[in-house]
């Protein structure tokens, strides 16, 4: 007798999703725990996309989480952690120490301060480092609030939110919500070493602060200052790990290793999917965790179903960044090295937009987020030892000239400079203790989860393509009968958090459609 | 103190533009749609690259075969003129390839470290150099079998087991036995032709002069790059004739009388039971981790070596229930052997590389029953090792046992 439920894949299912992403699997978690017959495919051996970790030596590395957005206290539970507590997981997470310790190494910018979580430290701190700034500060995070809580209610409403209630209620958020961060900080009047120092979280989502909308913008630097930030105790891939046991016990099937080939359309309508196994599959319904660009450019077949407007609105969105980390563990403890902080935002100056555009070049990019896992998670390494991970960015395009013989040495000539930035910055003699080093490059982002061109950062959220316009539009934004997209492509843009919470609304709305055509077995 | 907090009222351009230009947000997405080409995107530069560095498969064909002992040949490996494989994929010296045959009906992996060097691979090239086993099983299959113009099928280069610029000092130390000779050929080379920019002292350690790979040519590029290349024989047997060889096995003091250690970084690569001596020496060294660099050994060649392993269990043959894509299956599994080679018995092929615990590619999930994980190839993750997923190629049946295998791709 058996003793589990699994069974070998069949021929039909009421749903297929496509890749086991942070989006994926929240989206095949929450189906599953509806008692939805679905299958999750995955290309990869491994669930969780970038959510995942590796070994090396002594060492488990986290691969790409700095911290996870609103997650928040037992006391005062965000909607991610009220998402994953749905399923009842057992995973571990736990609290980052302190917001971020900024420093600008050139001397016109220069800077070099740690910043609290909680609203009122923060303020303290700020006004500390920049006096008389507080009071345009606190209004900035007065904003942050009503804009927050206006998502939620837009978040809530699925693409219909009741006009007269924005209106009364939510009247900042309307007036804002179409401009950059920047302009809102301007309108508040606040002073320019202030703002470079609330703008801190930029490369979280990689576009210049005079680009970026401030209604994500303001609602991100809002819920980390707020709530704190959150990891996982045993790195992403414990969470992911979770997920699938979850969906598996719901009774759901996952099968890794295995390609989405094709999502057969017929009149406009999807009717199965093909696999690089040779699986043929029935299906009405399939959620993509890919993103539109790989599932409208590569997977629709035949070509001729995928609609005009599907390839304009690809062409019109500017792909994002993509990330290059450098992972070491280090043969010296965090306290030996002078690392008192968990997360570090470096950059020789403070202007985005300068910061940003360099990410085109393939050189040494001045701006770097690095992370000291053991200032949260103490024993996340053997005694005696700590891990650090550089990350910074690349813009699609940097990387496309390199030849494959230079491959590996521009790789480690641009770790080498980052590693350079940080020793500069904050003293801490790293390059010596170096045990086990491994870097990751937009190729290696491609390889391992097949994202299109290496994009981490799905598309960027300017304010024409930023959430509101998004969630507004989200029923516009259907092209093909059955399909639904999940994911940091999706309508809350990327993020650990936006990719979790979009997988449970892609199930919802898939959920609402079986029942609308009753098709639910 | 309890004033009224002001209400914000912020104002950007001016109250009716502000509104304005929220009400124009979607009007303004949707013209911008509109104005966007239309066209597909055809190219995507990273994927391209992904799959030139790290392919899946590489077909590959013998173009010559070289005899370098009474038991080891060097294979010569270029793309298969009737594939799609066009060029080699790149690698970093000391990478190992994972061949990928049908042996007697078996479908199974080897793992081969490349002995040529990574430029070679850019002028159409690999060589792997393979010692034939006592009763090896694909050795023996090759021996019989290969030949000119055979095909041979492999996975991209893999493996952690190179130099690393930003990790290890510029003095190299190769300690190497028997087969294990064959990256440090390939690094050697890097060296020679300055894709790498280190020095190697090779401790070399083989049972007799005869049993000794590559010889001459490392004599040649020792009299060629003396500065850079320098090789030190070490000879198990009792009488040893050879100039300027050592006797016995590689212990601290051969170490220590070629090496400077905390100076130089080791690679180290042989059999398993070389490993464990080694290993103990070392430790007299007294080294910091860091310096030193191990090439996984592949599979456990007696696993009741090792004191927990369950001796009661060991004459026994499992029932293993595999569930894999849409069938599942019951083979037996006998506790001497990893899980994957039951696997492979069954005509079962799920994926492998390393056969070391290491790559994780062989990861399968453990339903019912328990197996022993070799402690030494246990290179699980965290999470891996909470929700009971484990490596088959590391890991041994020691009751009936049901698990979810992922196919190959
Ligand atoms: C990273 C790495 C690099 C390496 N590089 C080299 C190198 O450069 N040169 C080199 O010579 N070697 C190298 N090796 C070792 C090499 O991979 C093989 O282990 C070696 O060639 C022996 O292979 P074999 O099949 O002949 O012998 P074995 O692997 O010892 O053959 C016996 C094995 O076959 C299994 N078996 C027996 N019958 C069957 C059956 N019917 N079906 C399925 N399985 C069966 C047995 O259980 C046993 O595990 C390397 C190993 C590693 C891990
Ligand atoms: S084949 Fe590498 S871990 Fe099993």
């Amino acid at each position: 007798m058996s003793k589990s439920k699994e069974q070998g894949i069949k021929d039909s299912y009421d749903v297929v999703i496509i890749g086991a992403g942070n989006g994926g699997l929240t989206a095949a978690a929450e189906l599953a725990m509806r008692g939805v017959n679905l299958l999750l495919l995955e290309q990869h051996n491994l669930p969780g996309g970038f959510a995942s970790s590796f070994v090396r030596g002594r060492f488990e590395f986290e691969t790409s989480l700095h911290e996870l957005y609103d997650w928040g206290p037992e006391s005062n539970k965000g909607g991610t952690r009220r998402l994953l507590e749905r399923y009842e997981l057992d995973s571990e997470f736990v609290a980052v120490p302190e917001a971020y310790r900024l420093i600008v190494t050139n001397p016109d910018d220069y800077i070099d301060v740690v910043m609290p979580f909680g609203i009122d430290a923060y303020l303290d701190a700020i006004e500390k480092a920049v006096p008389g700034c507080r009071d345009s500060v606190r209004s900035f995070f007065d904003l942050a609030q009503e804009i927050d809580i206006a998502t939620s209610f837009l978040g809530r409403s699925r693409g219909n939110p009741d006009q007269e209630v924005l209106l009364k209620e939510h009247s900042n958020f309307l007036k804002t919500a179409a401009y950059s961060v920047e302009e809102i900080e301007d309108a508040l009047n606040i002073p320019e070493k202030a703002k470079g120092i609330l703008n801190a979280y930029w490369l979280y989502l990689g576009i210049p602060t005079n680009r970026v909308n401030s209604t994500l913008f303001t609602s991100m630097v809002y819920g980390y200052i707020l709530k704190g930030a959150y990891i996982p105790k045993f790195r992403s891939h414990d969470y992911t790990t979770a997920l699938d046991a979850k969906i598996r016990e719901f009774g759901g099937k996952i099968e890794y290793n295995t390609k989405v080939e094709k999502i057969l359309v017929e009149n406009g309508k999807i009717i199965g999917v093909e696999t690089s196994n040779g699986d043929k599959i029935k299906t009405n319904h399939v959620i993509s965790n890919a993103s539109p660009t790989l599932t409208y450019n590569n997977l629709i077949h035949p070509k001729s179903e995928v609609p005009e407007i599907a390839y304009k609105e690809i062409n019109a969105r500017r792909h994002g960044i993509s990330t290059f980390v450098v992972y070491m563990g280090l043969d010296a403890t965090a306290e030996e090295l002078g690392l008192k902080e968990y997360s570090y935002f470096i950059s020789n100056i403070m202007n985005t937009e300068e910061l940003y555009e360099e990410l085109h070049n393939l050189e040494i990019p001045n701006v770097q987020a690095t992370i000291c896992l053991n200032n949260a998670i103490p024993d996340c390494s053997p005694p005696g030892t700590c891990i650090v991970s550089i990350t910074s960015a690349f813009l699609p395009g940097a990387w496309d000239d390199v030849k494959l013989e230079e491959y590996f040495t521009v790789k480690n000539k641009i770790a080498e400079g980052l590693i350079n930035n940080f020793e500069k910055a904050t003293g801490a003699p790293i390059r010596e203790h170096i045990e086990e080093i491994e870097v990751a490059t937009p190729q290696t982002i491609s390889r391992f989860t097949r994202a299109y061109n290496g994009v981490v950062y799905g598309y960027e959220p300017d304010s024409w393509d930023s959430i509101v316009p998004r969630l507004a539009m989200m029923n516009d934004d259907k092209h093909i009968d059955g399909l639904e997209f999940c994911g940091g492509h999706g309508k809350r843009a990327h993020g650990y958090s936006s990719s979790l919470k979009d997988g449970q609304t892609a199930a919802l709305l898939t959920l609402q459609d079986l029942q609308k055509k009753g098709e639910l077995k | 103190m309890n004033e009224e907090k002001e209400k914000l009222d912020i104002t950007i351009k001016s109250n009716t533009r502000d509104l304005f230009a929220f009400t124009k947000l979607v009007p303004n997405r949707k013209k911008r749609f509109e104005r966007a080409s239309s066209d597909p995107i055809t190219k995507d530069p990273m994927n391209e690259l992904a799959v030139r560095l790290h392919p899946n498969r590489q077909y590959l064909v013998i173009n010559e075969i070289k005899d370098e002992t009474k038991s080891a040949k060097t294979f010569k490996l270029t793309p298969d003129p009737d594939s799609n494989t066009k060029e080699l994929a790149y690698f970093r010296a000391g990478q190992y390839l994972s061949l990928k045959v049908q042996v007697n009906g078996v479908m199974i992996t080897r793992p081969y470290s490349i002995s040529s060097s990574p430029s070679d691979a850019l002028k159409g090239f690999y060589e792997i150099t393979i010692r034939k086993e006592e009763q090896g099983f694909l050795t023996e299959y090759i021996w019989n079998n290969w030949r000119k113009g055979t095909k041979v099928v492999s996975s991209g280069p893999e493996g952690y087991f190179y130099f690393e610029p930003l990790r290890d000092l510029k003095q190299i130390v190769g300690i190497a036995g028997g087969s294990g000779i064959t990256p440090f050929r390939s690094m050697a080379k890097a060296i020679i032709d300055d894709t790498l920019n280190a020095k190697l002292t090779l401790l070399y350690g083989s049972s007799d002069e005869e049993d000794i790979i590559f010889y001459h040519e490392f004599k040649e590029m020792e009299k060629n790059y003396p500065s850079k290349i320098k090789i030190v024989h070490v000879l198990s047997c009792d009488v040893v004739s050879l100039e300027g060889c050592e006797q016995g096995f590689i212990s601290k003091d051969i170490i220590e009388k070629y090496c400077n250690p905390p100076s130089s970084t080791f690679f180290v690569c042989g059999p398993q039971i070389m490993y464990e001596f080694v290993e103990a020496e070392l430790k007299k060294l007294n080294l910091p981790t860091k310096l030193i660099r191990r090439e996984a050994f592949g599979e456990v060649k007696d696993i009741l070596t090792f004191p927990d392993f369950p001796k009661e269990v060991a004459e026994k043959t499992f029932k293993m229930k595999v569930q894999i894509g849409n069938s599942c299956k019951e083979v037996p599994a006998i506790a001497t052997e990893s899980v994957l080679v039951a696997l492979e018995r069954a005509h079962i092929n799920p994926p492998s590389k390393c056969r070391s615990g290491e790559c994780g590619f062989c990861r399968s999930l453990l339903i019912d029953g328990k197996v022993y994980i070799n402690p030494v190839s246990d290179w699980r993750k965290g999470g891996d090792k909470r929700f009971n997923y484990f490596h088959p190629c590391a890991s041994y049946p020691i009751t009936d046992l049901e698990i979810i295998v992922p196919r190959d791709f």
